[in-house]
């Protein structure tokens, strides 16, 4: 199906332990990503998914273990930090900025990509103008590519959940990130956002080049457009590989079945 | 009722609507950015008047003292943040605005530390007398000084419009306002955008102060236009700068037309609380204010 | 220029002339990136040149045949322009067609080039391959999704302009004399019409039909080369290829394409067109979305809204066609202008329209009032495919809501006995494709076109369409008898569900009337009036005063009517029960089966048609609690009062 080939190792995680208190969230994870790949976290509820991608865009710092991103290793970097690095994200619960207009949430994507200084900003100088200009271009490309054109003026409080979900991919995209972080881009959708966003995010992976990470609690819609899988339960990861693999590995189906949450 | 005179209070009415304006766009801004109630803004407009017309007073020329100033009120808008917020990071509201009780403390006393305590006399060539055409034409007395405050306020919303609407950091700044969170994972700094936000509003403060110190004198009872400016931000939302253009000229028209018109009824005085009861009435009909922002979400 | 533009017969000639008399200007616009993108008449030119060299080389030759499948989009248009300069025939089928329905057009006329507009249109075109051997190369426009297709048969447009480009430069001669090639009396384009019954038919349509039409129009109604269309309709119906293709090209005006499908409220709005064509729903679709907004807004701009909307329907129109209206209300409709009707139509993105079209159906009453009221000059026009669009509209200043206007320079009209109007025009198709016997069907050896639409042209000259040709009859003095038209007169009656009507072959019209239970229970307990039921309150004298009060009504409207003066309805009975789809008597669409209820009830029929004053029925009835039961009675029958033709007017 896909041109894209899978590269070199861009992203690996060795032996990653935290805990809050006394509650281990993740113990001894380790595992890696390849470039331009689509790899898939899942695992049941509480497994520490979330966990793991907030590790991998600073949110939290492991107590144990090692984040190689890029040939650099990282033990304590802030979210900010991560976002210069190329790493972006989407959150479950939408973190977008609700009051503001489809386009200005995208725009706040390319934050980081703008140099201006506050000075030529305040002046409307002519080189702010045409970084403005240059942005909102990169900025329309992104609407054009999600097709959300017709909301683009519309404040993003007042749309429906699904576009929601698309708007704030368009923002992680804005940021032209070399690693994008999908936290349960499907989660409370129906099945026609779902196969929507699925074509985006196969898109996204295609045309952008872009590595992708996805958590996702519905094992089905991962399967197929992972290129491998890492299943994690209670904090550790029980089976990686790709998801005819997972499909029939015991572990995985017990942890989903066998076991409730 | 005479027409002429009718315009005349409703014109002074606006013009000093402006002056409240120009107080109330400082708490706007910083409420807007950072959530934060600054109860400090009243003792930044008179440590800013303070320090401009002391400078003023030692033989600099004008507009270098105003650089000067200004200079001085960036540098206090990122201490700020440096010392005072950023250890109060992710604090409820009430720890900052007690924050900022303590910081109008300090700047009070810091300015009087440093300049004396005794008032100041500002002139700037400007004189606050009617102008002649309009009286001698239609009987109208407008002050010019009345008026060019009115285009000072004018000018510098609009610039804080564009800024806010048309640029990176005005962006940036919607979004932190709109959401800490989404904003530092997009890779907003929030320090960053604190720190111009509080330097911003210490230039709202010092064009302010240069205002207010014109009209009364820079003194100590400089602090008191905060009070001022209180019914204004009910009246036009804590957020909206257009809320404390439209809410500065309604309670400035409002409390004159009162005072000319009702005052006599009541025997006097209405001017000075007359705000306040013009706020509570709206507040009783649209508790987010004229322009405040109505967060619609959905569920 | 010396070139005289009337000499001009072919699209390409006329592009040509564009490009040279007004070069500069805009030919058409499309929003890109969010940014509205211009093509000026010079660069449309140019595109279509290079274009038409690429079609070339890729074999494309005089009478072949082209399909296009997308939406309105510039690329689209050049490409049908370019394929008119090599004498190929663009074929533009529905965008929204599913595969299968692609494939008899493409099989039908051996089409072997396909334009098609994106990954979805692409992917239907491919599905159908198989079966399309004919079909040898596929153009595409938008490449997003398609980098990794294979497919042998698959060109980028940006790589066939590419080469186009440079034949150009080696031959510009080549173009130009394939394009002197042509003239008027060549196909220009086929549309094909999905007719509501059998198989699709390939209109073929030539220059002249299509550039004759145009001008007529252009110059009756004084389009000039400033106005501006948007075009959101799918390009291929000829109503929006009229507009978006045929007419800008004769005319030089500019049109507009919008970014998507779901921004056209917003394009519109930007764009302010000042010539304007939809089909009724899309205004059916505009109001709602009006109405929909004003239910959510203040209190205080409900009530302006709902008080100047009643001035609007008292004076606007009267207004707007330069009648006298008194000062009073001259005033409160400038002020509602102000207030109300202006904002409404900057809303509605139609500020600047001068000319609005609306066809393809009947449009309600309410609602073309609704819109020429508030200041839109909407009009109505009566055409098909066949007759190139243009045979009838509405005059500026003389619009008869129920009717669609009179015939346009050019156009013949005349009925059969059957009151089946007959066209004659210079816009009248040549043929349908390769099916001669349908082409007998339709288009006599003296020219006329049978349009199977019934009506009359009313004592001013203006067209009335009343029903579809066979849905008509006769009285026995020869009156033309519509039934489904006197029934949707009196269903406009809230208190009349449903009617049917009975006429053809006899001499006067009776009529069943089902009553509306919810509209007459509320009248009826309004007055105190204790009633058991549908049966009970059907039967009940006041009722029945009720209802011959709506049919007189009607009758003296349809005595102002002189052609149809004399099918005014003489008596009538309400049925002991409601028309029902489970008994067959209506169909599932709630449409009524005349036939069938003739049958049925044919001992009331009979009644209707003596001098009996009741009549007894029997039937066996189900009750909805699953019981049945018998119902045994006698239905009264009444007359009502017919007008004579000379005085219904005033009565009414």
């Amino acid at each position: 199906m896909s041109g894209r080939s899978v590269g070199e190792v861009t992203l690996s995680v060795e032996g990653v332990s935290l805990a809050f208190g006394g509650v281990k969230a993740l113990t001894e994870v380790s595992f890696d990503v390849r470039e331009h790949e689509v790899r898939a976290i899942i695992g049941p509820n509480g497994a520490g998914k979330s966990s793991m991608l907030n590790v991998l865009n600073g949110v939290y710092h492991p107590q144990k273990g090692k984040i190689r991103f890029r040939g650099n290793e990282f033990t304590d970097m802030d979210s900010h930090e991560a976002a210069s690095l190329g790493i972006a994200r989407t959150f479950q619960n939408i973190a977008l900025f609700k009051g503001m207009t489809v386009l200005d949430n995208i725009m706040t994507g390319r934050n980081l990509k703008m140099h201006c200084g506050v000075l030529q900003q305040a002046l409307w100088l002519g080189p702010a103008r045409r970084e403005e200009l240059e942005h909102r271009r990169a900025a329309e490309e992104i609407i054009d590519f999600l097709e959300i054109q017709h909301v683009r003026k519309t404040p993003v409080g007042r749309l429906p959940y699904g576009l929601q979900k698309r708007v704030e991919l368009g923002r992680a995209l804005a940021a032209e990130p070399l690693l994008l972080l999908l936290d349960e881009p499907m989660a409370g959708m129906n099945l026609e956002e779902k196969q929507d966003m699925c074509r985006f995010v196969l898109d996204v992976n295609d045309h952008y080049g872009t590595t992708l990470v996805l958590i996702e609690h519905d094992m089905g819609v991962v399967m197929d457009i992972s290129d491998r899988v890492v299943v994690l339960d209670y904090g550790r990861k029980i089976a990686d590989g790709v998801p005819e693999e997972i499909k029939n590995n015991q572990k995985v189906i017990d942890a989903y079945l066998g076991v409730a949450h | 009722m005479d027409v002429a005179f009718f315009i005349e209070v409703l014109a002074g009415g606006l013009l000093a609507g402006v002056m409240y304006s120009l107080v109330a766009l400082g708490f706007v801004l910083i409420y807007k950015a950072s959530g934060v109630f600054n109860f400090a803004q009243g003792s930044m407009v008179f440590f800013a008047a303070l320090t401009f017309v002391s400078l003023l007073e030692r033989g600099w020329n004008f507009w270098l003292a105003f650089a000067a100033t200004l200079a001085a009120m960036v540098a206090l808008g990122i201490a700020i943040e440096k010392i005072v917020l950023r250890p109060l990071v992710n604090q409820a509201p009430i720890t900052l605005f007690m924050a900022t009780i303590g910081l109008t403390f300090v700047l009070e006393g810091v300015s009087q530390l440093m300049w004396g305590s005794q008032p100041h006399g500002l002139e700037l060539g400007i004189p606050d007398v009617p102008m002649e055409w309009l009286s001698q034409k239609w009987n109208i007395n407008i002050s010019q000084f009345d008026l060019f405050a009115a285009l000072v306020a004018g000018a510098l919303v609009a610039v804080l419009a564009l800024l806010f609407q048309k640029t990176r950091i005005g962006r940036a700044l919607r979004a932190v306002a709109d959401d800490h969170q989404a904003a530092l994972a997009v890779g907003i700094p929030l320090q960053h955008i604190w720190a111009i936000v509080w330097a911003v509003a210490g230039f709202v403060a010092l064009v302010a102060g240069i205002m207010w110190g014109v009209r009364n004198g820079v003194q100590y009872a400089l602090t008191f236009v905060a009070l001022k400016a209180l019914p204004v931000l009910i009246l036009g939302g804590f957020e909206s700068i257009l809320g404390a253009i439209v809410g500065g000229l309604i309670i400035g028209a409002g409390e004159k037309l009162a005072e000319v018109y009702l005052g006599p009824m009541v025997g006097g005085g209405i001017e000075s609380w007359f705000a306040y009861v013009i706020a509570l009435l709206f507040l009783l009909v649209r508790p987010e204010g004229l322009f405040g922002e109505k967060h619609i979400d959905r569920v | 220029m010396g070139t005289d533009i009337a000499s001009l017969d072919t699209f390409p000639k006329l592009l040509m002339h564009h490009a040279l008399a007004r070069g500069a200007r805009p030919a058409i616009r499309e929003k890109d990136l969010g940014i509205w993108q211009t093509w000026t008449w010079k660069h449309f030119a140019d595109e279509v040149r290079f274009l038409a060299c690429g079609l070339a080389s890729q074999g494309v030759k005089r009478g072949d045949h082209l399909a296009l499948v997308g939406a309105n989009r510039p690329r689209f248009y050049a490409t049908m322009a370019a394929a008119q300069c090599l004498g190929a025939i663009p074929v533009p089928l529905y965008q929204d067609a599913v595969a299968t329905e692609m494939a008899f057009p493409i099989q039908n006329a051996s089409i072997a080039f396909a334009y098609a507009e994106d990954q979805e249109q692409v992917d239907k075109l491919l599905e159908i391959l198989p079966q399309c051997l004919s079909l040898q190369k596929i153009c595409f426009d938008d490449p997003r999704g398609l980098r990794h297709y294979a497919q042998r048969e698959l060109v980028p447009y940006d790589r066939l302009l590419e080469a186009g480009r440079e034949d150009y430069r080696r031959d510009p001669a080549f173009i130009e004399s394939e394009i002197a090639k042509g003239s008027g009396s060549d196909t220009a384009a086929m549309f094909f019409t999905s007719g509501t019954t059998g198989v699709a038919k390939g209109v073929v349509l030539t220059y002249t039909n299509l550039v004759e039409r145009s001008r007529v129009v252009a110059e009756w109604e004084g389009i000039t080369d400033r106005d501006v269309v948007l075009a959101f309709m799918p390009p291929a119906w000829i109503g929006q290829n009229i507009f978006s293709y045929a007419q800008p090209l004769v005319a030089g005006y500019c049109i507009c394409c919008p970014e998507s499908a779901e921004t056209v409220t917003t394009d519109m709005r930007e764009i302010g067109p000042s010539y304007y064509f939809a089909p009724p729903r899309v205004f059916e679709a505009l109001l709602t979305q009006v109405s929909v907004r004003m239910d959510d807004a203040s209190a205080l701009k409900r009530a302006l809204y709902r008080t100047f909307m009643r001035v609007a329907q008292r004076v606007g129109e009267r207004i707007m066609e330069g009648k006298s209206v008194g000062l009073v209300e001259r005033l409160l409709y400038w002020i509602g202008d102000l207030v109300v009707y202006g904002p409404l139509r900057n809303v509605l993105g139609m500020s600047r329209i001068r000319i609005a079209y609306t066809g393809g159906e009947a449009i309600g009453p309410d609602l073309f009032v609704f819109y020429r009221s508030i200041g839109v000059n909407l009009k109505q026009l009566y055409g098909s495919t066949e007759t190139s669009v243009f045979v009838c509209i509405q005059p500026n200043d003389r619009v008869k809501s129920d009717t669609v206007g009179p015939a346009i320079p050019g156009v013949e009209l005349k009925f059969t006995p059957g009151r089946e109007l007959l066209i004659r025009s210079p816009g009248l198709f040549k043929e349908y494709y390769k099916n001669p016997q349908a082409t007998a069907e339709a288009k006599d050896a003296e020219g006329w076109f049978h349009t199977g639409d019934a009506g009359f042209v009313d004592p001013d000259g203006h067209l009335k369409i009343i029903d579809r040709a066979k849905d008509v009859g006769a009285l026995t003095d020869g009156t033309l008898f519509a039934p489904k038209y006197l029934e949707n007169k009196l269903k406009f009656f809230p208190h009349i569900r449903e009617a049917v009507c009975f006429g053809h072959g006899r001499d006067q019209v009776c009529a069943f009337i089902n009553i509306d239970p919810d509209s007459v229970g509320n009248w009826a307990e309004k007055r105190s009036m204790a009633y058991s039921g549908y049966t009970d309150l059907a039967s009940r004298d006041e009722v029945y005063d009720l209802v011959r009060d709506c049919i007189e009504r009607v009758n003296a409207d349809l005595a102002g009517e002189p052609e149809i003066a004399n099918s005014q309805i003489h008596r009538f009975l309400i049925l002991h029960k409601e028309l029902d789809a489970d008994d067959g008597e209506l169909t599932r669409t709630r449409k009524v089966r005349r036939r069938h209820i003739s049958e049925k009830y044919d001992a009331l029929v009979q009644a209707l048609y003596s001098a009996r004053q009741s009549v007894h029925v029997e039937a066996q009835i189900r009750y909805e609690d699953g019981r049945s039961g018998t119902y045994s009675a006698d239905l009264k029958i009444r007359d009502a009062k017919v007008f004579a033709p000379a005085a219904g007017k005033r009565a009414a």
